[in-house]
């Protein structure tokens, strides 16, 4: 561990410029006494702006439960979660709502798209719960990066697995959020629907601008980000920048489950 | 597999209760409805027999003939009693009399309503407490003239004491009589809410009836003498056409007349429980449905494990089974508290039913039982056996999506049910067949136009729903694509409401129509300006001395006034109604629309008859008819002419002489008044009132009042449907909250995802509400089109019958889509609220 390059303690809640989001000794704890069980265990992390980071862990590491609690979808023990300069943890459930359709992004492993709504629609649904209209030049933008031109009003039902997420990425850009959080994104598709969507992600990262934060426990999809982050239990114990398959592979041999 | 469905049930308590709750309220009625009119049948019986106890023989007027207000029979010879006391076996006989008196109030306002309520009756106090079924309460028997005895529950009501004076209507004018005693009959404040005024036998002949003449005598035998032994002794000296009974007879009597009269009470509301059972029956059907669609997964996988289709099936029928038996003893038991909740809401519209204590037999049990097993069960069949179709390899596979609105084959089915649904209410209706081919014409165009459901549902959805995303954004989108994406579910959840609101839509069609065709007759036939109504209808319910219309027609502020009687009489074999007046006067006011001979000098033994009435059974003027009052024997009449005007001028016309002639009493229903020219309204409505004022009974009304006092009667029997039907209409809304409730459930993780990504609580809860209100608005929309193509059928085939207008009554129906719309939201609330507290997490990870 010793050639690890962890974070400093940061112990100063403002956020710094740079940083898209941030966890300062998280702690998630599940059932009390002898029995309780520590998911996250006073993490402190920050997410970079523009950045692609991948959340790598074994099961049980606490890497879904980071990913949710800086997400704005589970709430934690002890510990505070900032979005830009926003302390989540201090917000109800209006506000918290609020956060995560105006700035944030969300891309699940599955189940990403409302089937009643076409593909179009559901893109630009946080906007239009929101009551906003889409920026035009920017929607036509993603749309075209994702290459759904064609499929717009088209219901999920209408489209593969690789289509619907790739709805589902248009949709996490549509909003320009301050962050987008992906949650095994590929984890439902072939490799090859899975590295199309992986590498729009990582356009979206390099030519849009955008922040992605990534949970995976695939090797290949983390290669993809800038810079991975590895948990076991509810700790952070590695992170590794440019990564390639085979270090993020050497990296989760180490510490192995 | 059985084990499998009792953990099903216990996993899903809350969910069996609230599908139980649908065909429990229909249990619930049905159970109330028994309980209550077996409670009312046997406290009668248990009054009557009480009543009759000491009565060995009753001797009184053969029944001369029958008609809708009961046997119809003349009075007898009071010396008869002194015959019959000098029989050998006799101990005691006693007079009584029968007729209408009725108590005045405090106010000046008479007491009871005898044209719509139980009777007010006056008779004779019997001096022999074995044969008089009265008791004093307090105070003494009458003595004289001017001295009477009343019930207690007038006393109560009316708040009278002893030694006070008080009115009393009768035949011979307004009685003033002091108040002696207070009785109560068989122990019972009165008899079933009749109110009784009794005097000396004197009094009584010479108010009530005639000197010489009462209604019965009562006989108590010697002791060693049997009451059939008696019955044969008093038959060897009593005229002929005389009526000889036994006590026992007498009882039996008593309690048939209230059986029959409670029988038609009692299927009056069962046919609106079996309406909730049969709305209960499409909520147990989508339930079951819509479980079945969610088990599939797991149906399939034990189908794949080797669970044989019968097996499937058979879970899933064993759900049913314990859904009808919650619903059936949880409805039986909730049926002891609606028989005293149904007892308060007649009571509140008048009607008074004795107490006692509740009965609960083993008919009601059983039957109970029987309707909501077989209710829950019946519904489930088609569920369940979708749910043993499903292939084992749908355990692998997504869940299908919904194609039921695809194909041909359900619009062609559900065109042919409704097709021979609306064939069978026509037989019904317009070739004479009766009500049962309209009742089951009516379920059979529920049905087809249920089946039709999904067909029609996505469409008119989408219209109903069209304004949603303007007004509502992203939730009203949602909403209306949410009522549309399985249209099999919501036109199921929505038929539910449809019946009840379809049923509704047709009775107040109805009445508006019957309104407007009695306001339109009114004109047609009217011509004068104010009528004094008595409020009373048929023998024994009295009506107004004749010595008011003497009293009017002397008025120099009024033109023509003239009275119309009626009676029951048997006009060529059939039981009906007679209508007497003045022709002569009587024309002036009332335009009878003579269409043949003429009114004008109708003879002692000729009738007027209307138009209606001729061409049913084929008459013509100067066709000879026989008819039979009462009183006297058959007599042929000679027809003089015929009318249109039935609503006013009655089926049948008699003149004033004929009438007295052949009725005993002779009181006016109604008095038809015209000014005098040159006086206006005002001041001879002024000189009509000032003289009703000795005439307690007498209720003053001009044109408008006139046409809705003949519709009064509507509103208050409309109301009373309302009410009734409000329970198909709630439990259709559990329905609708049911539906969604299963809905959420099965869209957790969609709920989740679009809270995710940002859809506020109160967003989703607009979502829920108006995919809520959409189903309700295709129910009412539905129902109101259904109810009206009803309403317009009974008026095309009630058309000769005095039904001649049809009126649609917007502004009532539109408050009625409103009123659904309002409901849907309610129905809402709940499963509102459990969407929007989700976990978003939870949610969103859950399978």
């Amino acid at each position: 561990m010793s050639t690890t390059l962890i974070e400093p303690i940061a112990t100063d809640p403002a956020i710094r410029p740079g940083v898209a989001a941030r966890a300062l000794a998280a702690t998630k704890r599940y059932g009390s006494g002898d029995t309780a069980v520590t998911a996250l265990d006073a993490v402190t992390v920050d997410f970079r702006a523009h950045e692609f980071t991948a959340i790598m862990g074994p099961s049980g590491s606490g890497k879904s439960t980071l990913m949710h609690s800086v997400a704005g979808l589970d709430t934690l023990t002890s510990g505070q979660v900032f979005i830009g300069d926003t302390d989540v943890s201090s917000l109800d459930d209006k506000r918290l709502t609020k956060l995560r359709r105006d700035k944030i992004g969300f891309i699940f492993q599955a189940f990403n798209l409302v089937p009643t709504l076409n593909a179009l629609e559901n893109i630009t649904l946080p906007l239009s719960l929101a009551g906003r209209k889409p920026d035009a030049e920017w929607l036509d933008l993603v749309v075209e990066t994702v290459g759904l031109a064609n499929r717009l009003s088209h219901r999920p039902s209408e489209l593969s697995g690789g289509q619907q997420q790739r709805v589902a990425v248009a949709r996490a850009l549509a909003s320009k959020p301050e962050i987008i959080f992906g949650d095994e994104p590929t984890g439902n598709l072939d490799s090859r629907a899975g590295a199309e969507i992986l590498d729009f992600m990582r356009r979206a990262v390099r030519e849009l601008g955008q922040t992605i934060v990534m949970v995976t426990h695939d090797p290949v999809a983390a290669s993809y980000a800038q810079r991975v982050i590895f948990l076991a239990d509810g700790r952070i114990v590695d992170e590794l920048t440019e990564p390639t398959p085979e270090r993020v592979l050497d990296r989760l041999m180490t510490f192995g489950d | 597999m059985f084990r499998t469905t009792l953990k099903n049930l216990a996993a899903r308590k809350l969910r069996l209760l609230t599908t139980s709750l649908a065909v429990l309220l229909g249990v619930a009625f049905m159970a109330g409805t028994l309980v209550l009119t077996d409670t009312i049948g046997s406290s009668f019986d248990k009054l009557f027999a009480d009543a009759n106890a000491g009565t060995s023989v009753l001797v009184r007027g053969e029944a001369a003939f029958s008609s809708d207000m009961g046997d119809q029979r003349g009075r007898i010879d009071a010396s008869l009693v002194g015959t019959i006391e000098g029989l050998p076996g006799v101990a005691a006989a006693t007079p009584s009399v029968e007729a209408y008196a009725q108590l005045v109030d405090r106010d000046g306002k008479p007491i009871g309503n005898p044209g719509m309520g139980a009777p007010t009756l006056g008779g004779i106090w019997s001096q022999d407490r074995q044969l008089s079924p009265f008791a004093l309460d307090s105070g003494r028997p009458p003595v004289g003239d001017h001295e009477m005895v009343i019930d207690k529950g007038s006393a109560t009501k009316a708040g009278f004491r002893i030694g006070e004076r008080a009115s009393v209507l009768t035949k011979a004018g307004t009685q003033r009589a002091r108040i002696v005693g207070i009785a109560t009959f068989a122990g019972a404040d009165s008899p079933g809410g009749a109110s009784y005024t009794l005097f000396t036998a004197h009094a009584a002949q010479a108010y009530l009836t005639e000197p010489g003449k009462v209604d019965a005598i009562r006989v108590a035998a010697a002791s060693g003498v049997s009451d059939a032994d008696l019955a044969d002794q008093i038959r060897a000296v009593v005229p002929h056409r005389t009526d000889v009974l036994t006590g026992a007879q007498v009882t039996a009597e008593d309690q048939q007349s209230i059986k029959d009269g409670l029988a038609f009470f009692n299927t009056f509301l069962l046919v609106f429980a079996v309406i909730a059972l049969f709305v209960g029956s499409f909520i147990i059907y989508n339930s079951f449905s819509i479980l079945v669609a969610q088990r599939s997964k797991e149906n399939a996988l034990m189908r794949a494990l080797g669970a044989s289709r019968r097996q499937v099936l058979g879970s899933v029928l064993m759900e049913a089974v314990a859904v009808g038996l919650v619903a059936s003893l949880a409805g039986l038991l909730a049926g002891v508290g609606v028989a005293s909740g149904l007892k308060s809401l007649l009571g509140a519209m008048g009607i008074d039913m004795p107490g006692g204590s509740t009965v609960l037999t083993t008919r009601t049990v059983v039957v109970s039982i029987i309707a909501g097993l077989g209710v829950s069960v019946a519904s489930a069949v088609f569920p369940a056996r979708k749910a043993a179709k499903v292939p084992p390899i749908a355990a692998m596979r997504d869940v299908a999506i919904d194609t039921s609105a695809d194909g041909l084959k359900r619009p062609v089915i559900g065109i042919a049910v409704t097709g021979l649904g609306a064939a069978a209410m026509a037989t019904g209706m317009f070739g004479g067949g009766g009500i049962a081919p309209v009742g089951l014409g009516a379920v059979l165009v529920f049905l087809g136009v249920a089946i039709l459901g999904p067909v029609l549902a996505r469409p008119i959805s989408r219209v109903l729903g069209a304004p949603l995303p303007r007004l509502k954004g992203t939730p009203g989108l949602l909403a209306r694509e949410n009522a549309t994406r399985n249209p099999k579910r919501t036109s199921a959840t929505a038929a539910a409401l449809m019946i009840g609101v379809a049923l509704v839509a047709f009775i107040t069609i109805l009445a508006s129509s019957t309104k407007a065709s009695v306001a339109r007759s009114v004109d047609r036939s009217f011509t004068g300006d104010l009528v004094v109504d008595s409020g009373a209808q048929g023998a024994g319910a009295g009506g107004l001395n004749p010595s008011f219309a003497a009293k009017l027609a002397k008025l120099p502020e009024l033109g023509a006034v003239s009275a119309i009687r009626t009676t029951p009489a048997q006009v060529g074999g059939t039981g009906t109604m007679v209508t007497a007046g003045d022709p002569e006067t009587l024309q002036q006011i009332l335009d009878f629309g003579v269409t043949q001979g003429s009114l004008d000098h109708l003879g002692r033994h000729q009738i007027g008859i209307a138009d209606l009435v001729a061409k049913e059974k084929g008459w013509k003027v100067g066709d000879t008819v026989p008819v039979r009052f009462a009183e006297n024997g058959v007599q042929q009449f000679t027809i003089g002419a015929t009318y249109e005007a039935a609503e006013q001028g009655g089926e049948y016309f008699v003149g004033l002489a004929t009438y007295e002639a052949n009725v005993a009493d002779q009181f006016d229903t109604k008095v038809f008044v015209d000014r005098a020219p040159g006086v206006d309204l005002a001041t001879a409505r002024q000189a009509v009132d000032r003289a009703a004022h000795d005439y307690p009974q007498a209720d003053v009304q001009d044109r408008a009042e006139f046409k809705q006092a003949q519709t009064g009667e509507i509103d208050m029997i409309l109301n009373l449907i309302y009410a009734l039907l409000g329970l198909a209409v709630f439990i259709a809304l559990l329905g609708i909250a049911n539906t969604l409730a299963l809905s959420i459930f099965e869209r957790t993780r969609e709920l989740g995802l679009l809270r995710a990504v940002g859809m506020t609580r109160t967003q989703l809860r607009t979502t829920v509400r108006y995919e809520a209100v959409i189903i309700s608005l295709l129910g009412a929309v539905l129902g109101l089109a259904i109810g009206a193509g009803f309403g317009w059928s009974i008026v095309r085939a009630m058309s000769g019958e005095g039904l001649d207008t049809f009126s649609l009554p917007v502004t009532q129906l539109g408050v009625m889509v409103a009123i659904a719309a309002v409901a849907g939201v309610a129905a809402a609330i709940l499963p509102a609220r459990r969407a929007s507290r989700m976990n978003v997490l939870e949610a969103i990870t859950a399978d």
